[in-house]
């Protein structure tokens, strides 16, 4: 019984997923695909802050790479632009391999340094990252960026042309795009919770509450650290080819420390160390700014842009440094941790979820 | 299991169904639409019968958050008093203001979603933004004025850069230096410029003409967050520069300036449009920026004897009192009148949609609109429209702290330049 339910539920769920383009405007398209990112980014960043106590300040650098290596290999060279024109999926792949080889030359670090200290060591790759982004003009096209191919899969292309009409619904490039990213999405949450529930994740999860013990019990715990890094760091190079992709133009302003932050920001809302608290904190960090200004008008308190007063910007920054001094406060486990104490008075979608992984962070790093 | 997938299968199908069938965006794939309305006025996205929507992606929030505000203010001013005299074609205006913060993701969301329902932007704040969008508002034929000045913005029919470009003005103020600041021929020259297409773009321009009259440029290169210009003011002092083109923001520029005459490197500068704020005249800069600051322009600073500007400086302390009135007061309101008229002209042509006011707008071989200066020409969109600059004085008695100090010309270097092409 239980079985037929759930599948129900995943079916109800693809449905909805599938509706939404054929409903919701640009906008809402447009804002949900940077949400597919940003979950995407955080739940590697949860692997890695969350499940195993190691703090990154570099998750953007990770990003920066993706979406660099994607619009490098698969664009066409041009007079002062240099590219390999390879194949738009095989240029995604070798993106997400190259930010985990950025993550595996980091890695001598990253798996000698635990919690704050390795946050401070990823600190560096941030602003060498960002001097290289800016500097290394015929690959990264400097301060105005690089123009991003679209991603062509099966003869199917990702862009606004040429013209494709379903079920008399426009399917422009947002359109297109939104499934992708949520079958990307659905991958990476998919793998993460393989991972998390499996050994790794428990050996993982000793490293976090105590080193120690999981040398003494056999967990390598150096080499852990690294293959975590090495993870993470994909899960942030994926991120960022669908950031490219939404983007249309990489700019290296974007990839600073600020983006970073943001992604702390996520998993600490909605909860360390779960692949849903991840999805939770990266739709409300990055949907909020969008929401309140878009209703800016309708919403009280808030002025309209222009008018003097609270912009939508500024309260929805006040509102995020709430959030995540409440959390931190109020719920150890974020946004995710208060739905599961509320779940036991929703009995019929308790048994699924009931059995999902225990990997709640006791403390915040 | 099996029985299950079809189950889902048919589910999922079910849904695209239903979906598809209320769905607001079932237009078939239509371009977007074109109606011709009751007076027969044809009509486009963002307008309807009674309004005409316009858009504003400014900076409240980021670093140019004052020259936003002031931008802002002036074309809210602007199409208050339209709107007092009956609006355009018998439509009302309506502003829709976005704050982007300098952020190219937010400007890219903000640009989302109002663009289906603007008819043009009459203010975009940030090269790196309206460079980012350039291909889409390209393809949405969405009539926008930047608030930036970089070669890099030239080359669409939809995005009209106002006046000169950096470049332009740099070479108007190298020939400025040599005919009136006695600088001659085997001099050395500084250059102190932002990373990123505004300092680049200036560079352009004064690594020309510090060629074609035989000068040697002396190069500083900043990024937009330092503040102190101590170690480029001894660069340029140890190089032995006879004066400073000057490419950076405000408060480098007053940095700079204040750190080199007290340094004992007494040479005149020259700056970009974008390196003078009146608030400067309030800092212990201010005697540094008076001695012998200028910057090129294509706009008259707001003190100009000019009626439009008089009466502009009027409305606009009573409608904002207390607020600076700065560049971006003249600058916004300059943008605003090009977008007005151009709206103007497409009701005189029947034809709203934004095809047409595109075309009503390019059809302007002379706009001048009592602004003084050479005329702006719409008609080229690979060209600046002007290649005609001020040389401006900062002033502490004059309205907006800044006086002409040498009329709009162009230089005979300038007439000859030719803009390096948009990668």
């Amino acid at each position: 019984m239980s079985r037929i339910l759930f599948w129900a539920a995943v079916a109800a769920t693809v449905a909805a997923v599938v509706a939404v383009p054929f409903y919701l405007d640009g906008f809402w398209l447009q804002t949900g695909l940077f949400a597919m990112s940003a979950a995407i980014g955080a739940i590697g960043l949860n692997l890695l802050t969350g499940a195993t106590g190691q703090l990154s300040m570099g998750h953007a650098f990770f990003l920066a790479v993706g979406a660099y290596a994607y619009v490098f290999l698969a664009a066409e060279p041009t007079g002062t632009l240099g590219g390999l024109g390879l194949p738009t999926p095989l240029a995604a792949v070798l993106a997400v391999l190259a930010a985990g080889v950025a993550g595996g030359l980091f890695s001598p670090i990253a798996s000698r340094l635990k919690g704050a200290y390795l946050g401070i060591a990823t600190l560096a790759l941030i602003f060498g990252g960002q001097h290289v982004l800016f500097n290394a003009g015929p690959v990264t096209g400097g301060f105005n960026g690089r123009a991003v191919p679209p991603m062509e899969l099966f003869g199917f292309v990702f862009a606004d042309s040429p013209e494709v009409v379903l079920l008399a619904v426009p399917f422009g490039s947002l359109e297109r795009l939104w499934l992708l990213g949520a079958v990307l999405l659905a991958g990476a949450a998919f793998f993460a919770r393989g991972v998390l529930r499996g050994r790794p994740g428990r050996a993982m999860n000793t490293i976090r509450d105590h080193e120690i013990a999981a040398g003494v019990i056999g967990v390598p715990v150096t080499r852990y650290r690294a293959g975590v890094f090495v993870l993470s760091s994909m899960y942030g190079g994926l991120a960022g080819v669908l950031l490219a992709l939404v983007f249309q133009r990489t700019v290296p302003e974007y990839f600073g420390v600020l983006l970073s932050l943001d992604y702390l920001a996520m998993i600490v809302i909605g909860g360390l160390g779960s692949v849903t608290g991840a999805v939770i904190g990266a739709v409300f960090v990055s949907m909020l700014p969008q929401l309140l200004t878009r209703y800016s008008d309708a919403i009280p308190l808030i002025a309209a842009p222009g008018s003097g007063g609270v912009s939508p910007a500024e309260a929805a920054r006040i509102l995020y440094g709430a959030a995540v001094v409440s959390v931190v406060l109020f719920l150890p486990g974020g946004l995710y941790g208060l739905l599961r104490k509320i779940r036991p008075s929703l009995p019929s979608i308790r048994l699924r979820l009931a059995r999902s992984p225990e990997t709640r962070s006791s403390h915040v790093p | 299991m099996f029985r299950n997938r079809i189950a889902i299968a048919a589910l999922a199908a079910l849904a695209l169904a239903a979906s598809a069938c209320a769905s607001d965006k079932a237009t078939g794939g239509a371009a977007p639409a074109t109606a011709t309305g009751g007076d027969g006025v044809k009509t486009g996205p963002g307008v309807t019968a009674d309004t005409i929507t316009l858009s504003l992606l400014t900076d409240l929030t980021g670093p140019y958050a004052s020259l936003g505000k002031s931008l802002t203010q002036a074309q809210q001013l602007y199409f208050e008093q339209v709107n007092a005299a009956g609006g355009v074609c018998g439509r009302k205006i309506e502003l829709v203001v976005r704050d982007h913060g300098y952020d190219a993701q937010k400007a890219m969301a903000a640009y989302t979603e109002v663009a289906p329902r603007s008819a043009a932007i009459p203010q975009f704040i940030g090269s790196p933004m309206v460079i980012a969008l350039k291909d889409k508002i390209t393809t949405d034929k969405l009539l926008t004025i930047p608030m930036a000045w970089a070669t890099g913005l030239l080359g669409s029919e939809a995005i009209q850069v106002t006046g000169t470009t950096y470049d332009v003005d740099m070479i108007n103020g190298v020939d400025f230096l040599m005919k009136e600041k006695g600088i001659k021929a085997g001099d050395k020259i500084g250059h102190l410029y932002f990373e990123g297409d505004y300092g680049e773009s200036s560079l352009d321009g004064s690594q020309y003409a510090t060629g074609k009259l035989g000068l040697t440029l002396v190069e500083q290169k900043i990024k937009a967050t330092d503040q102190d210009m101590t170690a480029q003011a001894t660069a340029f002092k140890k190089a032995g520069v006879k004066a400073i083109l000057v490419s950076v923001g405000p408060r480098q520029a007053a940095s700079l300036v204040g750190v080199s005459l007290a340094s004992g490197l007494d040479v005149p500068f020259v700056g970009s449009n974008s390196a003078y704020s009146p608030l400067l005249l309030a800092t212990p800069a201010a005697p540094a920026l008076l001695k012998d600051y200028y910057y090129v322009t294509a706009g008259a600073p707001i003190s100009a004897p000019l009626p439009v500007y008089q009466k502009l400086i009027k409305d606009y302390e009573a409608r904002f009192a207390g607020q600076p009135l700065d560049s971006g007061v003249s600058t916004g309101w300059t943008a605003a009148m090009i977008i007005g008229d151009a709206l103007t002209q497409a009701c005189a042509a029947k034809d709203l949609s934004r095809e047409g006011i595109i075309k009503a707008h390019r059809s302007q071989h002379a706009w001048e609109g009592g602004l003084g200066g050479t005329p702006m020409d719409f008609s080229v969109y690979d060209q600046p429209a002007s290649r005609a600059s001020y040389v401006v004085k900062p002033d502490k008695a004059a309205v907006g702290g800044a006086v002409i100090f040498k009329e709009a010309a162009v230089s005979d270097l300038a007439k000859d330049y030719q803009v390096p092409p948009a990668s």
